[in-house]
């Protein structure tokens, strides 16, 4: 084993020191997390003066929130998951073409897709209801997975193409020797070398349209279709807070997500480059 | 290879100017289906809290008794609500009956999307002029507030009476109160102070009431219900995050027996009983002896917004005067703690919920906020917020303070 | 293969991606580009009429007498951020490289700050840093022995800070995350080969990792400048922009502006400030791109 000194796995007696450092940090990182579940646990979701433990767990909130939040979780998972799969086919090849074709037009569509990022998300939301009237794409899930795909295209794009670069030109040609086309060598070199950018893409663009709330409040009209993010707000009056339903939701909300992390996490392997250069 | 280039920048650049011009054109058709009849129409409302859901749901089942309309609902979040307002009426997708605060009327009402009142003959006789002041736009009534809101100031009978404090009536007294009762982590006083309209409201009981003037704000009479606030804080009787506090955060201090005394509303009287906290509502102190006290109109309003469709915007009307009527007044009123805006109401209200006669007898004296400025309200509301913020950190005196935030039109 | 037909395929690489930009940013830039030249109010969303104003929004908002605060606000929230969020990010990518049990599932659950929905975060991090019942106030007294009674979110001296720590703490997941990746994708065996040349720790860190990350870095700060500048629901969620203006940026400006004014057409000005500041960034990212392309 290689002492590389910052990289690499560690030797056996450190492991478990890594471990418990690992979860020093999550626990220094995390508290505000904590105090969400805390607050959530306390009998009649008191924010004042809250304990440090709840001695005395109330799971009202919990209870609420899954009567009431079931459907809107599924349709946030199902929009989410959707606006992944949609943003990758989109941007993946894009994002190879802007790392690796030389175009001067390429380097105006990379700006273009820099000052979409800029773009304040209410101007957007905006321009889209109306042309999501138009289309009656209004209250339907492919809509909200179209247009939620605004954060994750631009940024997947974005992003892949930085991981991109550092492909090396050796292993494409040796494709290209080998006869194969264009659209081959994308789909059987290219991808899975670049499996961890791809990952990294799709899990932000998760990240992206799971917590969306004002692209889900702006194009639905009706409580048809209505992300867990908007479903929050029932309980969010004008004067009025219902804080251990507000928490408790964003615990639950928070569950299914994290389970998609983790697998997704698991993925990101090292090397995965350089295995393909050897 | 350059006339290549030119064609590949003018395709994008003439789909986009067609779809924009496409998309500008024809916004001009609402949501109403050919052959709809006018027996249902759409209402929207904020998104609240249970019970308001509940009591509300109630009446209008009533109403569509009474009227014999279909009313359909759509709950919209109250955060970014006006924003979603604002995209139906450039959309020309607004509903049938669109709820507002009262505050917000005359900005909404001056784009020309509500209708007129008077076009519908709706009765509002016996409304306060506070509550039709608050409703009128350019001397046009556009909407119906069937129930109010105000603050008052609570008081936690048992911290009064452990530290022999008597409930204050003055300004003067207010601030001895307080101040005895402060201490030991505790705050004699509360309310919010925040850079938004809750700031503005809460502090328009002290403003009016010493004769400040949102037209004019930078004015001594202004400057001395802010000071009163910049004493509360700096001698320690409020807690410095009454910046950041917002009335439901007062209340939570209220509630957790952090501060004896706050302002708030009736909205809070269902938290205070679940809590058990030992409450009493009482009017908010006067400058001096025998001034009156002049309080903010707060509550919904009920609007008709110009969707085209004659019939259902005369379905709309009749639902519209359903709610402003006797009885939805009573049945909103009593089982959402607010008072009735209809002063023919006010003692009957008072002998069938007597906790509420502190408040109820406040509405033939409620002043609506946008009734000199109409949508200039909310330059002077920033103003006074801005001045707020900047006097209590230390910025500047109250009168600076004012003088340097007031708004310049 | 012809290398005409070749071209004509590279352009289906980009045309679902070009196509998806042009509808749906394509007409919002224009429209917030055309706004912030007209007097555009309420009355404008009902009639469609906005009066053409020139450059008297960019002016009235240049000039009034908040503005250099707000730049400077702005200015010290983003690169403050940026920089904390990408050192303590990147000091964490690097911990996690080191294989040990639990650290998958540690480093997804390190998301969870942007999993949780703003308004929830926002509160949460409000009630902590309350002077008076806040629990970091709590921990300090009892860490430190003394009274300790900071007011967080209420002096104005200190607000800022406290409120880019919150956003620090929001962006560290993304830095950490994208780096994280970005340090998976350098090949072991340079490790191993300098290792041999005994290049190992800080030396090995200069000379393989942060050249290998480049394009990584280059993405991930330009990103967190742009996402920065924008920041708006978490600063309106703890301050408002205030106390007394001390946390307002371009972003909240621009916000209260068009939604607490009604005067969209300064908004758009403001919004569209911000997006030149941005667009300066982007810039000079180009720039540095095209030098490391070029090498």
């Amino acid at each position: 084993m290689s002492s590389a000194g910052l990289i690499g796995a560690s030797r056996g007696w450190r492991r478990p020191v890594d471990a418990a450092v690992g979860i020093l940090i999550l626990a220094v990182l995390l508290f505000p997390v904590y105090w969400m579940v805390n607050v959530s646990l306390q009998p009649g979701g008191r924010a004042v003066g809250t304990p440090w433990f709840p001695l005395n767990p109330d799971i009202g909130g919990y209870v609420q929130a899954l009567e009431e939040q079931g459907a809107n979780l599924i349709t946030s998972i199902i929009v989410s998951l959707g606006s992944v799969v949609f943003s990758l086919a989109v941007a993946a090849p894009a994002a190879y073409a802007l790392a690796k074709f030389r175009s001067r037009w390429l380097t105006g569509l990379l700006f273009a897709i820099l000052v979409s990022q800029m773009v304040p998300g209410i101007v957007v939301a905006n321009a889209l209801y109306s042309m999501y009237n138009q289309l009656g794409l209004l209250n339907s899930v492919v809509g909200l997975i179209i247009a939620d795909s605004s954060a994750g295209i631009p940024f997947g794009i974005l992003v892949m193409r930085a991981f991109m670069m550092n492909i090396p030109q050796s292993i494409v040609e040796a494709a290209r020797v080998d006869g194969a086309g264009i659209i081959r060598t994308f789909w059987s070199i290219v991808l899975p070398v670049s499996r961890n950018a791809l990952i990294t893409a799709a899990m932000f663009t998760f990240l992206f349209t799971w917590g969306d709330f004002l692209f889900a409040l702006t194009l639905t009209t009706t409580a048809d279709v209505r992300p867990v993010t908007l479903g929050l707000y029932s309980y969010l009056g004008s004067y009025v807070n219902d804080w251990s339903a507000v928490m408790a939701t964003a615990v639950l909300a928070s569950i299914p997500a994290i389970a998609m992390l983790v697998a997704a996490q698991k993925f990101i392997a090292a090397g995965a480059t350089g295995g393909a250069v050897k | 290879m350059t006339q290549r280039r030119a064609a590949w920048t003018a395709v994008p650049l003439a789909l986009f100017t067609i779809g924009a011009l496409a998309l500008s054109g024809c916004s001009g058709s609402n949501a109403a289906a050919p052959g709809d009849d006018a027996d249902s129409i759409l209402l929207e409302r904020p998104a609240g809290s249970t019970n308001d859901k509940k009591v509300y749901d109630d009446v209008l089942a009533a109403c569509e008794e009474t009227t014999g309309v279909t009313i359909e609902t759509q709950d919209v979040p109250y955060d970014g609500y006006l924003a979603k307002v604002l995209q139906q009426v450039s959309s020309k997708t607004m509903p049938d009956v669109l709820m507002l605060d009262n505050g917000d009327l005359p900005q909404i009402a001056s784009s020309g999307a509500l209708a007129p009142l008077s076009d519908f003959d709706i009765n509002v006789d016996g409304y306060a002029d506070g509550v039709i002041e608050a409703s009128s736009y350019d001397g046009d009534l556009y909407a119906v507030q069937p129930v109010a809101n105000t603050i008052a100031l609570f008081v936690n009978t048992d911290m009064l009476a452990a530290a022999g404090v008597d409930v204050p009536t003055t300004w003067d007294e207010l601030k001895t109160a307080a101040a005895a009762l402060s201490g030991d982590g505790k705050y004699g006083m509360a309310f919010s102070a925040t850079a938004t309209e809750e700031g503005t409201f809460q502090f328009l009981p002290f403003f009016w009431s010493n004769g400040g003037d949102e037209t004019d704000i930078a004015t001594e009479a202004g400057a001395e219900a802010l000071q009163l606030w910049v004493d509360l804080v700096d001698s320690g009787s409020a807690s410095e995050s009454v910046l950041t506090w917002t009335q439901a955060d007062v209340n939570d201090q209220f509630v957790a027996g952090n501060t004896a005394m706050m302002v708030n509303g009736p909205w809070q009287f269902p938290s205070l009983d679940e809590a058990g906290v030992p409450y009493e509502v009482v009017s908010i102190p006067a400058p001096q002896d025998g001034d009156e006290i002049i309080s903010p109109l707060g509550g919904e309003v009920w609007t008709i917004p110009q969707t085209g469709n004659e019939a259902k915007m005369t379905a709309a009307a009749s639902v519209v005067e359903c709610l402003g009527s006797d009885e939805s007044q009573m049945a909103l009123a009593s089982g959402r703690d607010l008072v009735p805006t209809n002063t023919e109401l006010v003692d009957q209200f008072i002998a069938e919920n007597p906790k509420m006669a502190g408040f109820a007898e406040q509405v033939p004296g409620l002043r609506a906020r946008t009734a000199q400025l109409g949508a200039d309200y909310t330059a002077a509301s920033e103003g006074i917020y801005t001045a707020i913020q900047t006097a209590l950190t230390g910025g500047a005196d109250p009168l600076t303070a004012l003088q340097q935030s007031a708004p310049n039109k | 293969m012809t290398l005409r037909a070749e071209r004509w395929l590279q352009l289906a690489f980009v045309v679902p991606a070009a196509l998806y930009l042009v509808f749906f940013f394509g007409y919002p830039i224009v429209q917030n580009g055309v706004m912030s030249f007209q007097e555009f109010t309420t009355r404008t969303f009902f009639t469609g009429e906005a009066p053409w104003v020139g450059w008297y929004n960019y002016v009235e908002v240049i000039s009034s007498p908040g503005f250099g605060r707000v730049m400077l606000n702005t200015a010290i929230f983003t690169v403050v951020s940026i920089v904390a969020q990408f050192v303590i990010g990147l000091a964490l990518a690097v911990f996690f490289r080191r294989r040990f049990p639990l650290s998958g599932v540690v480093r997804s659950l390190l998301l969870l700050p942007w999993l949780i929905p703003l308004i929830v975060s926002s509160a949460i991090w409000r009630w902590m840093l309350d002077k008076d019942s806040g629990v970091i106030n709590q921990v300090l007294s009892g860490l430190t022995g003394s009274d300790v009674s900071i007011g967080w979110l209420t002096d104005v001296n200190i607000a800022l800070p406290a409120v880019i720590l919150v956003n620090v703490w929001l962006g560290i997941p993304f830095n950490m995350t994208i780096l994280y990746s970005g340090l998976q994708d350098i090949p072991e065996e340079l490790y191993e080969a300098a290792a041999l040349d005994g290049a190992t720790g800080w030396r090995a860190f200069w000379a393989i990792t942060w050249p290998m990350l480049r394009p990584v870095t280059g993405v991930v700060v330009l990103l967190g400048v742009v996402y920065t500048l924008k920041a708006l629901d978490i600063i309106l969620g703890l301050t408002g922009g205030g106390p007394a203006g001390s946390t307002e940026t371009l972003a909240t400006e621009a916000y209260r502006l068009s939604f607490g004014q009604f005067d969209f057409g300064a908004g758009a000005a403001v919004g569209n400030i911000l997006i030149v500041i941005s667009l300066i960034f982007a810039v000079l990212y180009l720039r540095a791109n095209r030098k490391a392309v070029d090498e």
